[in-house]
C-alpha cells in the first residue's frame, strides 16, 4: 500500500558548487511548463491512495514565486492526505519569505526543511551558497510564531580546510536556533559537479571522523536516530522513515525516484524530455525480486539506530532473516547486536557502516 | 595445385616495424579480403593482439596472386616480433622456403631483426629484406640501406614498401615469386607433415596447423602422430584465404589445417610429424627445439572452486603455446595453483590476461621467480624456482643464478643512460662497437633476474624508446642470494616472499612495504606490515584502521544508487584474498613487480 510521494522540484535561483541533484536555474516561462507537465505526472500514475507523507523536494521549490507556488499546490491538492499526515517543503533561506510561509500554512505544509550548512564566510564561498544570519534568525522566529515549528536544517562538514572548530560554531548555531530535526551531510564529491571538475579532494579520513564525533557529542539532546540524522523526540522525519524502512513511495516530477509495485524507478533528468511528457527514464527501471527486495530491506534497516525489526522482517517475508543471512557471524565479530527482536549496528561503528553491510550481504545463504 | 607456383614464406621483423600491417596490404592487394571486410592487422584473431597492437601468435594463410600468365599460391605466415616470442618465429620458419625481412624506415636495424635474421638463414630461407614506413616524414631509408648492406644485403635487392599506403607491395609480391624457391618433396613418399600450430574449437575438437613435405593428406586418411603414437580419422582439411575454404587433400609444400575429432590435448605436440598409419614414414622431421622457460610464477584462482577451470585453461593455452608450463602449487596464503613456467614477463602478462578474458578466472599471480641453484652444506644442488623452496639458511653452501648476455642497440645518445641502468641491474660491461656513426651496440653480461623483470621498460623509457635488446643465457655463477619474507598482521603470507640480491635487500623490502601499504585497504582493525629476513625485520609499515566508510548524506529517495555503491563495493571484496584476517587485493601480489625507479 503506497502511503508516500515525493515531489521534485528542480529549480534554483544559484547552483551550489557540491550539488549533484537534478537541477536548473530558475526561469518563469520553463516553470509553467514543468507545473504543466508534473500535473500529467501525477494524473498518469496516481492511485488516490490516502498518503501519510508527502515531500516536496528539489532544487528549491522555495525559488518559486508565490503564484507559482499556489499553482503547484494547487496540483498537490489532488493527493489526498490521511489524518496525521506529514507534509514537507524543503527551503532556501534566500528565497523565503514571510508571505510564502503564510501561504505553506494556509496549504497544510507542517514541515519545513531548510538548507542551512554552515555559517561559516569559507565554507560557503566554498559551496558558493550566500546566507545572511540576520534573516535565518527572524525566519525560523516567524515559523515557530505561526506555529510551523516542525523544521530540519541541513549541516554540512568535511569541507575541504574546514578545522573542528568552524564545525563546532556551525553546530552551535543550530542549537541555540532550537530547532527539532537536524540532518547532517559530510560532503561528497559527486561527478559531473563543480567540486569535482575542479578535481577537489575530500578531507582526510581521521578528521572526517572526528568531526562526525564532534556532531553526535554536541547532539546529545537529539536523538540519533538515523546515521545521518538527529531529532527530538517526536519529530523523526516520517518521509524519510518511509525510506529507511523500505516502504513503497511515489516520485513525481524530474529525476524524482519511486517505488511502487516492486519496481524501483528514476524519472528522467532530462528536462527536454520530461517537457516532451517522457517521464520515465526506462533504463532506470528495476524489478526486484524476493532477493532484491530483502538486500534492500537489510541495507536500509541498518541505517537506522533501531536497525532491523526482526519480528516485523518474519511477517514481511514470511521467514525469518536467520533464513536469508548468517549474521551470527557478524555479531560473533561484534559487528552487530542482536536485542529485543531488533537486529543492529552498534552506534561506534555506524562511521564503517557500508562495510559491515557488505560483509552481512556476502553472508547469504 | 602446380608444385611449382607455390611459395612458402613468413615475413620476420623487430617489433612494431609494421609486419601485420604490411600483411595487410599483401592481402587487398591480392584481393583475398573485400575492402569492407579488412580490418587492421587482419591476421592477428585475438582481441589482446589487436589491443596491444601486436602480435602473439603465428598465423597462417593462403593467398592467390596472378603473375605472367600463371596462377601463385602464396602462403603467408605473419610471425610476433617480441623477444617472448622467438619460439614462434622458429616455428613459422620450419614451415617456409623463404622470409621478408622487415626494417622500419626510421628505426633501422633492431636487436630483434638481427636475431630473426640469424634465425631464418640458419633454416636455410631465402631472405628479401624490405625497408617499410618509408611513407613516414621521419623516414630515413638511406641509412637504413646502408645498415642493411652492413650485414650482408646488396643495395639492388631491397625492396621500399609502406604498409599504410601500399607502395612498393606488388614489386614486393613479384619478388617473392622470382627469388623464393618452390618447396622440394615427393608425393609419392609417405606422408610427412609438420605440425607448427593447434588450436582448440569447440565443435571440431582441436585444429592443427600443418605443413606438408612429403606424400599427400587426403580427407579420409588414417593418420599417426608419430610422437605420441596416437591415430585418428581425417575429418576436414581447410586452407585458410583468410576465409576458410574446404579442400580435399594437401600436397607436397602446401599448408593448410586438419581436424580430425582430436579431443585429447596430450596427443598433438606442436613440432610433431604426421604420418599415415598405412604407409608410415621412417623418420619424422626434425620439429622443434622445444623452449626452456625462464620465468616461473604461481597463478592462483581467486575463487578457490575455480582450479580446475584454470587447469583446464591453462591446458587449452598450451595447446598452441608450447614453451607454456605448469605444474601444480599449493600455498598456504593462496590454496592450491599452478606454478606456471614463461619465456618472459610478456609471455606471462599475455597468458594472465588470456586466463582472465578468454576464460573469466580472477587470478593472482606470485612474484615471478627464474630458476637459481642452491648448493647445500649435504653437497646436494638443487634448483629453486619459487621463493617458498629456498632451503633454510643454514643448509645453504652458496647459491647460483643464470647471467645472459644482453646486446643492446641503441642511438649513441643514451649511451651513458644505458650504462647507469645495466650497473644498476648488477651489469658487467662486455663490448661496446658502434653501428655506424650515431648507433652502438653494447653487449653487457646481466644476471637474468634483474633482465627479465623490469629491464625492458626501463630500457625504453631511459631512451625514449629507441633501444632495442636481445638476450641469450650464458650460465649458472654464484652470487649472494637471500629469500626475504613479508609478514602481513604478523603472519608471513608465502605468495610474497620473493628471492633478491643480498645488498639489494634492504632497498626492495623498503620498496614491497611501502607499495603494499599503498595497495591494501584499510581493514576493521591496523595493519602492520614487514619484511624479515630469517628472523629479523628490515622494514615496516602500517595500514590505519578503517576510520569512515558510509554514506554520511541521504539522498532523497534515489536508493538504488545507494544499492549500487554497496554492490560495486561487494564486487570488489569478493576479488580481494582472504589471508588471514587480511583481505589482500590482486594488486597485492604484482606490487613485488612495479617497485623500482619506474613506479
Amino acid at each position: 500500500m503506497i502511503s508516500s510521494a515525493y515531489i521534485h522540484i528542480p529549480f534554483c535561483n544559484n547552483i551550489c558548487s557540491y550539488c549533484d541533484f537534478s537541477k536548473i536555474y530558475y526561469d518563469s516561462t520553463i516553470v509553467n511548463k514543468y507545473l504543466n507537465e508534473l500535473k500529467q505526472d501525477i494524473e498518469s500514475t496516481y492511485n488516490n491512495e490516502l498518503l501519510k507523507t508527502i515531500y516536496i523536494g528539489g532544487g528549491t521549490p522555495s525559488s518559486l514565486n508565490i503564484k507559482e507556488l499556489k499553482e503547484l499546490f494547487n496540483i498537490l491538492s489532488i493527493l489526498k492526505k490521511d489524518n496525521d499526515y506529514e507534509y514537507t517543503i524543503e527551503c532556501n533561506f534566500d528565497s523565503i519569505t514571510k508571505e510564502k510561509l503564510d501561504l505553506f500554512k494556509q496549504v497544510g505544509i507542517n514541515r519545513i526543511s531548510f538548507g542551512l550548512e554552515s555559517i561559516n564566510k569559507d565554507n560557503l564561498s566554498f559551496l558558493e551558497r550566500s546566507l545572511a544570519i540576520t534573516k535565518v534568525k527572524e525566519i525560523i522566529k516567524y515559523c515557530k510564531t505561526i506555529e510551523l515549528s516542525n523544521i530540519n536544517v541541513d549541516l554540512m562538514y568535511a569541507l575541504p580546510n574546514e578545522t573542528l572548530n568552524v564545525l563546532e560554531k556551525d553546530i552551535d548555531f543550530i542549537i541555540d536556533l532550537d530547532i527539532p530535526h537536524i540532518s547532517t551531510y559530510s560532503l561528497i564529491i559527486e561527478d559531473h559537479t563543480k567540486l569535482s571538475i575542479n578535481d577537489t579532494k575530500p578531507i582526510d579520513e581521521e578528521l572526517d571522523e572526528k568531526m562526525y564525533k564532534l556532531i553526535c557529542d554536541k547532539l546529545t539532546e537529539y536523538n540519533h536516530y538515523e546515521i545521518s540524522n538527529f531529532a527530538k523526540k517526536g519529530y523523526e522525519s516520517k518521509h524519510n522513515l518511509v525510506y529507511w524502512h523500505n516502504e513503497e513511495y511515489y516520485g513525481f516530477g524530474l529525476s524524482a525516484a519511486g517505488y511502487i509495485e516492486n519496481t524501483r524507478y528514476t524519472k528522467t533528468r532530462s528536462i527536454t524530455k520530461y517537457l516532451d511528457s517522457n517521464y520515465i527514464n526506462s533504463k532506470s527501471i528495476e524489478y526486484l525480486t524476493t532477493k532484491d527486495k530483502i538486500e534492500y530491506e537489510v541495507l536500509l534497516n541498518l541505517r537506522l539506530k533501531e536497525g532491523i525489526n526482526l519480528n516485523k522482517f518474519n511477517t514481511k517475508y514470511n521467514n525469518p532473516l536467520s533464513k536469508y543471512y548468517n549474521y551470527n557471524k557478524l555479531i560473533e565479530k561484534g559487528l552487530l547486536i542482536e536485542k529485543d527482536n531488533h537486529l543492529y549496528i552498534p552506534e561506534n561503528l555506524w562511521y564503517i557502516s557500508n562495510n559491515i553491510i557488505v560483509q552481512l550481504l556476502m553472508e547469504v545463504i | 595445385m602446380k608444385r611449382e607456383n607455390i611459395r612458402n614464406f613468413c615475413i620476420i621483423a623487430h617489433i612494431d616495424h609494421g609486419k601485420s600491417t604490411l600483411a595487410d596490404r599483401i592481402l587487398e592487394k591480392t584481393n583475398a579480403i573485400e575492402a569492407r571486410d579488412l580490418k587492421s592487422q587482419m591476421l592477428d584473431d585475438m582481441d589482446i593482439e589487436r589491443e596491444r597492437g601486436i602480435t602473439i601468435k603465428l598465423n597462417a594463410v593462403q593467398i592467390t596472386y596472378n603473375y605472367g600468365d600463371e596462377e601463385y599460391y602464396l602462403n603467408l605466415i605473419d610471425t610476433p616480433g617480441h623477444v617472448d616470442f622467438s619460439y614462434e618465429v622458429s616455428r613459422s620458419l620450419a614451415a617456409c622456403e623463404g622470409a621478408i625481412l622487415v626494417v622500419d624506415a626510421t628505426q633501422g636495424v633492431q636487436a630483434q631483426t638481427l636475431a630473426n635474421l640469424y634465425l631464418a638463414l640458419d633454416n636455410n630461407l631465402t631472405i628479401i629484406p624490405v625497408i617499410n614506413k618509408i611513407d613516414l616524414p621521419s623516414a630515413n631509408p638511406d641509412k637504413c640501406i646502408e645498415e642493411l648492406e652492413n650485414i650482408g644485403f646488396d643495395k639492388q635487392e631491397i625492396i621500399l614498401t609502406s604498409g599504410k599506403t601500399g607502395e612498393g607491395v606488388e614489386e614486393l609480391l613479384k619478388e617473392v615469386i622470382k627469388k623464393i624457391p618452390s618447396p622440394k618433396g615427393d608425393e609419392k613418399a609417405p606422408l610427412k607433415a609438420l605440425i607448427f600450430d593447434s588450436k582448440f574449437d569447440t565443435y571440431r575438437g582441436i585444429i592443427t596447423s600443418v605443413r606438408v613435405v612429403d606424400g599427400k593428406i587426403n580427407v579420409g586418411d588414417e593418420i599417426l602422430m608419430m610422437k605420441t603414437s596416437a591415430t585418428y580419422e581425417v575429418l576436414g582439411i581447410s586452407i585458410d584465404t583468410p576465409y576458410e575454404k574446404k579442400v580435399k587433400s594437401l600436397s607436397p609444400g602446401e599448408v593448410g589445417y586438419i581436424y580430425a575429432s582430436i579431443k585429447s590435448i596430450k596427443d598433438i605436440h606442436v613440432g610433431d610429424t604426421i604420418t599415415t598409419k598405412k604407409n608410415p614414414a621412417d623418420t619424422p622431421l626434425p620439429g622443434y627445439k622445444p623452449m626452456k622457460a625462464t620465468v616461473f610464477s604461481g597463478l592462483y584462482p581467486i575463487d578457490p572452486t575455480k582450479f580446475d577451470d584454470l587447469r583446464e585453461a591453462l591446458e587449452k593455452l598450451q595447446l598452441n603455446d608450447s614453451a607454456l608450463s605448469f605444474e601444480p602449487e599449493t600455498s598456504a596464503a593462496l590454496g592450491f595453483g599452478f606454478r606456471v613456467g614463461f619465456l618472459g614477463m610478456l609471455h606471462m602478462e599475455i597468458i594472465e590476461e588470456r586466463v582472465q578474458r578468454e576464460f573469466n578466472i580472477d587470478l593472482i599471480a606470485t612474484s615471478p621467480s627464474v630458476i637459481y641453484k642452491v648448493l647445500l652444506t649435504s653437497g646436494e644442488e638443487i634448483e629453486v624456482d619459487a621463493p617458498y623452496k629456498m632451503p633454510k639458511n643454514e643448509k645453504i653452501k652458496l647459491t647460483k643464478e643464470p647471467f645472459v648476455k644482453a646486446s643492446i642497440f641503441s642511438p649513441s645518445d643514451y649511451i651513458g643512460d644505458i650504462m647507469k641502468l645495466c650497473q644498476d641491474k648488477r651489469g658487467t660491461f662486455i663490448n661496446m662497437d658502434y653501428i655506424d656513426t650515431t648507433r652502438v651496440q653494447i653487449d653487457y653480461k646481466l644476471p637474468l633476474s634483474e633482465m627479465v623483470f623490469d629491464f625492458f621498460d626501463r630500457l625504453k623509457s631511459c631512451t625514449k624508446g629507441y633501444a632495442s635488446f636481445d638476450y641469450d643465457i650464458t650460465g649458472y655463477e654464484e652470487s649472494k642470494l637471500v629469500k626475504m619474507d613479508i609478514l602481513i598482521n604478523g603472519e608471513i603470507v608465502d605468495a610474497l616472499s620473493v628471492i633478491v640480491f643480498k645488498d639489494f635487500a634492504y632497498n626492495r623490502g623498503r620498496e614491497i612495504v611501502d607499495r603494499l601499504k599503498e595497495v591494501i585497504p584499510r581493514q576493521l582493525f591496523e595493519v602492520p606490515i614487514q619484511a624479515s629476513l630469517g628472523n629479523k625485520i628490515i622494514s615496516r609499515s602500517t595500514v590505519k584502521a578503517l576510520r569512515k566508510d558510509v554514506l554520511a548524506k541521504c539522498y532523497g529517495g534515489d536508493i538504488t544508487r545507494k544499492k549500487k555503491l554497496l554492490e560495486k563495493q561487494k564486487e570488489g571484496k569478493k576479488r580481494m584474498k582472504k589471508v588471514g584476517s587480511v583481505e589482500l587485493p590482486q594488486e597485492a601480489f604484482l606490487s613485488i613487480l612495479s617497485t623500482g625507479d619506474n613506479k
